[in-house]
């Protein structure tokens, strides 16, 4: 234990009152007892400081205390009670403890969740939870728009839910006020709704467009003409020209997915040529008959040992 | 203790008076149209006193200073209470908790 109290505040006897009191500030404000209420310590270090303080910044005692007419104790502090002696015992609770620096200790959903937020004027109002689900959706509902109900796992009223038109997959939509309670009249969470979209078994999303295929005729094949093809928002009508084959792609254009900015993408539909179901007759006589039809190869260009 | 009784013990003008309980650095307790002050509220005032005075915290740092506190010792409060319940549990169940924490 420093003995001077020039050694107690760190400073030289020939220190001036502004050395002496920028000493003590620095200390203090480290060593006040109350901005450190968990060390014991700091009292006693804080009690020597000020002791040193209160006699080097009287000018009169520090003159008698360097002529040694005093000793280092010479100045006697009045026995005090900190703050910190009362902050917690219950009753500083309702007025001064604050609870809200510290609600994030709570915010998880286990059984702490309420333990932080509890106690004294920082009893906050803390809006509800926010409630997680999933759902499963078609594709057209997603593209079209639906209205869907969704009814919650703990019983409790269905949710009305409004699909937007082209709500995708993975998607969130947020009911506002339908999650968890809020606390001491706060609002209430919101419902989280994570949106499937169930694969279409025609119409296959690729990025903005769609393709699928669309099975067409013989006779439509080779002579061309108007078909109905079906879109994800109705059928429309296309021409397919003269000598369509397999493979060709027909491009419907603004009849794919709708695009987040604005627009839509396009639908690609594949041609596929179907024979009917049951074998004509007639049909077969006229190929038999058809000698040019009998001398081409398909396969010719395939490579390889044909 | 009343308004004047507190100044007086303080050494402190009404009017600052009213300046911290404004700022709500103090919240005395009411009684009938008058505050009424306490061992604990004369604790907070020195604190005050030690914050504007001699360690020249001005009026907006007492302000950070005493949230800040407030936050603190309701934080104190709440660990204390959630040390108390530990200790109350099986020591298998205290050493378990106490690992978990030294891992975090």
């Amino acid at each position: 234990m420093p003995s001077s109290p020039y050694e107690t505040l760190g400073v030289s006897r020939d220190a001036t009152q502004k050395d002496i009191q920028s000493a003590y500030r620095k200390l203090a404000k480290k060593l006040h007892p109350d901005l450190n209420p968990g060390d014991k310590g700091a009292e006693e270090r804080f009690k020597a400081v000020s002791a040193a303080y209160a006699l080097l910044s009287d000018e009169e005692k520090r003159g008698k205390f360097d002529r040694g007419e005093i000793d280092e104790t010479g100045a006697e502090t009045a026995p005090r009670n900190f703050y910190r002696d009362y902050a917690g015992a219950g009753g500083t609770a309702g007025r001064y403890e604050s609870a809200h620096g510290f609600q994030d200790f709570g915010d998880k959903d286990d059984i702490f969740s309420s333990f932080f937020s509890r106690r004294g004027r920082g009893q906050q109002s803390m809006r509800g939870q926010d409630s997680h689900f999933s759902m499963e959706i078609d594709l057209l509902e997603a593209v079209n728009g639906a209205k869907k109900q969704i009814s919650l796992p703990g019983g409790g009223p269905a949710l009305d839910l409004t699909i937007p038109p082209g709500t995708r997959d993975g998607q969130t939509l947020r009911l506002r006020g339908k999650g968890e309670p809020g606390h001491n009249g706060a609002a209430a969470g919101d419902a989280l709704i994570d949106i499937r979209v169930r694969p279409h078994p025609l119409f296959q999303v690729d990025g903005e467009d769609v393709r699928y295929d669309i099975p067409i005729s013989l006779s439509e094949a080779v002579l061309g003409g108007k078909i109905r093809v079906p879109t994800m928002d109705g059928a429309v009508n296309v021409t397919i020209p003269p000598h369509s084959n397999t493979g060709k792609v027909l491009r419907l254009k603004g009849k794919g997915m709708r695009k987040p900015g604005g627009g839509h993408g396009d639908a690609y539909v594949t041609l596929k040529i179907t024979l009917a179901p049951h074998a004509d007759p007639s049909l077969a006589a006229f190929v038999e008959g058809w000698a040019a039809g009998k001398a081409e190869d398909p396969r010719k260009n395939l490579g390889g040992n044909a | 203790m009343n308004d004047s009784e507190f100044c007086e013990h303080l050494e402190i003008e009404v009017t600052v008076l009213h300046v911290w309980v404004e700022q709500r650095w103090l919240v005395p307790r009411r009684a009938g149209s008058g505050w009424i002050f306490e061992e604990d509220d004369i604790a907070r005032a020195r604190l005050i006193q030690d914050l504007t005075g001699p360690m020249g915290v001005n009026s907006d740092g007492v302000d950070v200073a005493m949230q800040l506190l407030d936050q603190i010792h309701g934080l104190r409060g709440r660990l204390h209470a959630l040390m108390t319940a530990i200790r109350s549990q099986d020591p298998d169940v205290q050493r378990l908790i106490l690992s978990r924490v030294d891992d975090e």
